[in-house]
């Protein structure tokens, strides 16, 4: 299922976590790793000057230029396409998230790989650190994987999936592709919904009833679809969505947490990335799924 | 009786340095080279503690972890991990301590001795 991965990198050091993650599932799994980077933004359409998007100086895009950086993003990445079967780097100029949908769509990726932010290398441009990821995320055909903390992420193959669901569309989505990766890399995953109980004082009796209710739900609305696969658990837990995410992710030591994308902004030139999701991806200790759209999973 | 350790870590050069730090100061030791073999050995062994390395061929440390974690008899086995990778201290939250390589023999040892005695 991840035939094709697009490792979408700045080359900073920021996108090394999502870089050692595309590497090491094209080892394991036999996918082709497209490395892609964008140079920078034309200052004019069309034009041979471009603003580089590491340090936003104004540079003219020649061959020398390019041949320079593609040099660079060998030499940055050389052990791990060494260590990979099929490997390829691709460079274009143009808008960050514009190119990076271009080129997954082109090369039919079955899975984007990025970083959350560029970190301080952003400064050039207006906006907020991550605006190309929420971009991506929000307007992908194939699911987007996050990698925010290198330190804790994906040691060495997936085993535990964890599914968080708020029972919406996108959520279907979401689970497909979880339960499609659980079957073929043969891991346990975890059927999760957190209850929003944050501001709000309850009775516990009306707590526990919303659990009850909220496990029977899940087990109603997924387990049907699950086939024969049986390596799966439904847990509800009630608090802050994304504390409780995170929680459960450290708690059952998972390498890979799969939501929905969410937004109620249709245009992804505004829509901002569901604030769950935004606070999963900064927190959580593995890479994170977001699935937007049914297409690829 | 001496005390019982489980070495993991894929480099050999590591595993004899700890096994003859670990045996001069009088704990018996076992040692394995990757998650996967550690899962059985400590499963045969019972060791009263491991020591760790998070990046290892086959199976990472983590994923020994979360196997030992599973275990009845395992799960309260104190784990050290040693490894050279950033931030190790939150690949194995529940880990009684973390050092990066290089480390300080008498550091071990003083993590070790107040763990098992």
């Amino acid at each position: 299922m991840f035939k094709k991965i697009l490792l979408a990198t700045s080359g900073a050091p920021s996108t090394f976590g999502a870089a050692r993650v595309a590497f090491d599932m094209a080892k394991r799994y036999g996918a082709e790793v497209v490395v892609f980077h964008v140079m920078g933004v034309p200052t004019k359409a069309y034009s041979q000057v471009v603003n580089d998007v590491r340090t936003g100086e104004e540079i003219e895009v020649d061959d020398e230029y390019r041949a320079w950086v593609e040099e660079e993003l060998k030499s940055t990445f050389e052990k791990q396409i060494e260590s990979v079967q099929y490997a390829k780097i691709v460079t274009t100029t143009g808008v960050p998230s514009r190119e990076i949908l271009r080129a997954a769509r082109s090369e039919d990726a079955d899975l984007i790989v990025m970083g959350a932010s560029s970190g301080d290398s952003s400064a050039y441009r207006k906006g907020y650190p991550g605006s190309t990821l929420q971009r991506v995320a929000k307007a992908a055909r194939c699911p987007v994987m996050t990698v925010h903390r290198e330190t804790a992420s994906y040691w060495g193959g997936f085993g535990n999936i964890v599914f968080a669901t708020d029972f919406s569309k996108q959520a279907d989505s979401a689970f497909r592709f979880a339960l499609n990766s659980a079957r073929e890399l043969d891991c346990d995953l975890t059927l999760f919904h957190a209850l929003d109980i944050s501001g709000k004082v309850l009775d516990q009796n009306a707590i526990e009833d919303r659990l009850i209710a909220a496990r029977a739900r899940i087990r109603a609305a997924y387990v049907p679809l699950m086939g024969d696969f049986k390596n799966f658990d439904i847990e509800v837990w009630e608090g802050v969505p994304y504390v409780e995410i995170v929680k459960i992710a450290r708690e059952r030591s998972a390498d890979l947490i799969v939501l929905a994308h969410h937004s109620l902004e249709l245009d992804p030139e505004k829509a901002r990335i569901g604030s769950t999701m935004e606070q999963v991806i900064l927190r959580a200790g593995c890479p994170v799924v977001s699935v937007s759209k049914p297409d690829k999973v | 009786m001496s005390k019982k350790i489980l070495i993991v870590d894929d480099d050999q050069e590591i595993r004899s340095y700890l096994s003859e730090l670990l045996g001069d100061n009088g704990y018996a030791t076992v040692t394995a080279n990757d998650g996967a073999e550690a899962v059985e050995i400590a499963k045969a062994e019972q060791p009263d503690l491991i020591t760790l390395d998070l990046e290892m061929p086959n199976e990472w440390g983590p994923r020994f972890y979360r196997k030992i974690s599973q275990d009845d008899a395992l799960k309260r086995t104190p784990v050290v991990v040693i490894s050279g990778l950033n931030a190790i201290q939150y690949a194995i939250p529940k880990a009684i301590a973390s050092l990066t390589k290089p480390f300080e023999p008498a550091q071990l040892l003083k993590i070790v001795k107040d763990a098992i005695g």
